[in-house]
């Protein structure tokens, strides 16, 4: 792994779990710039915690985790949520506010985190979708896409603030497969700008493609990442 | 797998001589227990929105959109309601004021008893049931979806705080709404049971006259409680529909959340106006 600063970097970090939960297992992982890890969470029932972990989101039982040489736990909260701004991620679930259109939830977090020009940004976004294979920027609601195009959409939204760190949760189903070349090369520039990225796949295709072109292949299961 | 599902045994039901006590405590102390927490976390809300909305820098440009999109729901959404609510109590009680203290011979009287009954009791109470119903209800429909769907758990993670893009723009917009749609409410009230009184020949003045003695029937006190009942009666509406969304738990669906925020409103707009009232 590089040598330098760490873009993340999880350090025995236990997730916090409630008195009747099985105790989450003790995560050690170190994400340097442009490195790219692929992870098999087919037979894990937590991606979801893992990818939270990485944002600082889940309290830690132990360890730490850093993101950009910074600990998530020792950070203020608006520092905290500012950093997020620099995290792309494509949900597994709960990704949409239903009641404003798909570009402005495309165009949320940038908003939010930057004073780039809207119009600038609008034709980023724009430009984005069409590269990810949506006809332009969708104006309508979530509610009014179909799956394979609100997944496109999630890859926009994940990649449009040129983020640090790429976090895809499931981001290619098993039929939307048109979708992992454009990802890839939007995966591949953002690695040449220095980002980091950690791809959690519960498809057999992805996992078994060797064309993927992962720095490190890690399991996730009952006792952590383990290498494969 | 949830108890819910389940009918089991506690120990209270094998043959305890006090176990009914214990259980109504219970029930007693678990209804006390969900109340305060909901007063307390109305509460914080409420400190946490005054303390935001006069910080610059909680006025992000998303947080501004947000405004202005509540603020049109609520103005807008309310205005015709309002409007037409007010043509009715104007004909219903203004004109029949002006009508019977005309009768009576205390024509003096109108103002006073305009000002006391329309402006400071019955204006607050009716607009904020119609912000409540019409933006109050659609404050619990979204923030109940996005909290039932994970949504706001999303925002989290993508840096955007859901107090800053949620609550603060509403709770701003339901206030600045309630105020506007109040005045209307006055004067609409106040023009239509003027115009009804005069095609009843009830009135024997003219309309700047009518509207001199509600003016000079206000106390400066008046000039105060007014607005501070129609921003408070916004912005309670708004957090107790804000939390009544926000605690929602994955078996609640909207058909439970809508009546409870509507409940909670109305008793929120209630005690509002008495406690204000009364302060007077």
């Amino acid at each position: 792994m590089d040598s330098g600063l760490p873009i993340l970097e999880l350090a025995g970090a236990q997730a916090r779990s409630d008195a009747d939960e099985v105790l989450a297992p003790k995560i050690d992982l170190r994400l340097g710039a442009g490195e790219f890890v692929l992870v098999d969470a087919r037979h894990s029932a937590r991606p979801t915690s893992l990818a939270d972990l990485c944002c600082g989101l889940l309290p830690l039982a132990a360890g730490s985790v850093h993101f950009l040489g910074r600990d998530w736990s020792a950070m203020p909260q608006d520092y905290a949520a500012a950093l997020r701004g620099r995290i792309g991620r494509v949900f597994l679930s709960g990704s949409w506010i239903g009641f404003i259109d798909i570009a402005a939830n495309i165009m949320l977090p940038s908003l939010h985190h930057t004073r780039d020009d809207p119009i600038a940004l609008r034709e980023r976004a724009t430009s984005l979708s069409c590269f990810f294979g949506l006809p332009g920027l969708p104006l309508v609601r979530p509610s009014e896409l179909t799956a394979s195009d609100l997944a496109r959409a999630a890859c926009v939204r994940a990649f449009l603030g040129e983020p640090e760190l790429v976090l895809l949760e499931s981001p290619v189903q098993g039929r939307f497969t048109s979708l992992v070349a454009p990802l890839l090369d939007a995966l591949a520039s953002a690695r040449d700008r220095g980002a980091a990225a950690i791809w959690f796949t519960r498809s057999d295709l992805v996992w078994h493609d060797p064309s993927m072109p992962a720095t490190h292949r890690l399991r996730l299961g009952e006792h952590g990442l383990v290498s494969t | 797998m949830s108890d819910r599902l389940w009918i089991v045994p506690g120990p209270a039901s094998v043959g305890s001589r006090f176990g009914w006590v214990r259980r109504a405590l219970a029930l007693i102390g678990r209804t006390a227990h969900v109340h305060a927490r909901f007063v307390l976390f109305l509460a914080s809300l409420a400190i946490g929105v005054i303390r935001d909305a006069v910080r610059p820098a909680a006025w992000r440009r998303t947080v501004r959109s947000e405004f202005r999109r509540a603020l049109r729901q609520a103005v807008g959404g309310g205005l015709s309601t309002v409007l037409v609510t007010a043509a009715l109590i104007g004909l219903i009680m203004v004109s029949q004021a002006l009508y019977w203290l005309g009768e009576a011979g205390q024509r003096e009287l109108i103002g006073p008893v305009l000002v006391i009954v329309l402006v400071r009791e019955v204006t607050p109470l009716l607009v904020g049931v119609i912000v409540l119903g019409r933006s109050g209800v659609v404050v619990v429909s979204e923030i109940g979806e996005l909290q039932i769907g994970g949504q706001v758990r999303t925002l989290v993670a993508q840096g955007l705080d859901p107090f800053l893009l949620l609550v603060l723009p509403r709770a701003c917009a339901l206030a600045i709404g309630s105020f506007t749609l109040g005045i209307l409410f006055v004067l609409a009230a106040l023009l239509s049971g003027f115009l009804a009184g005069s095609l009843l020949g009830a009135v024997g003045i003219s309309i700047w006259s009518f509207l001199d003695r509600v003016l000079l029937a206000m106390h400066p006190i008046d000039f105060a409680v007014f607005p501070a009942k129609m921003f408070v009666i916004g912005l309670l509406i708004a957090l107790t529909c804000f939390l009544t969304g926000l605690t929602a738990t994955a078996q609640d669906e909207l058909a439970d959340l809508l009546p409870r925020g509507f409940v909670r409103g109305v008793v929120a707009i209630l005690l509002a106006s008495v406690v204000l009232s009364l302060a007077v």
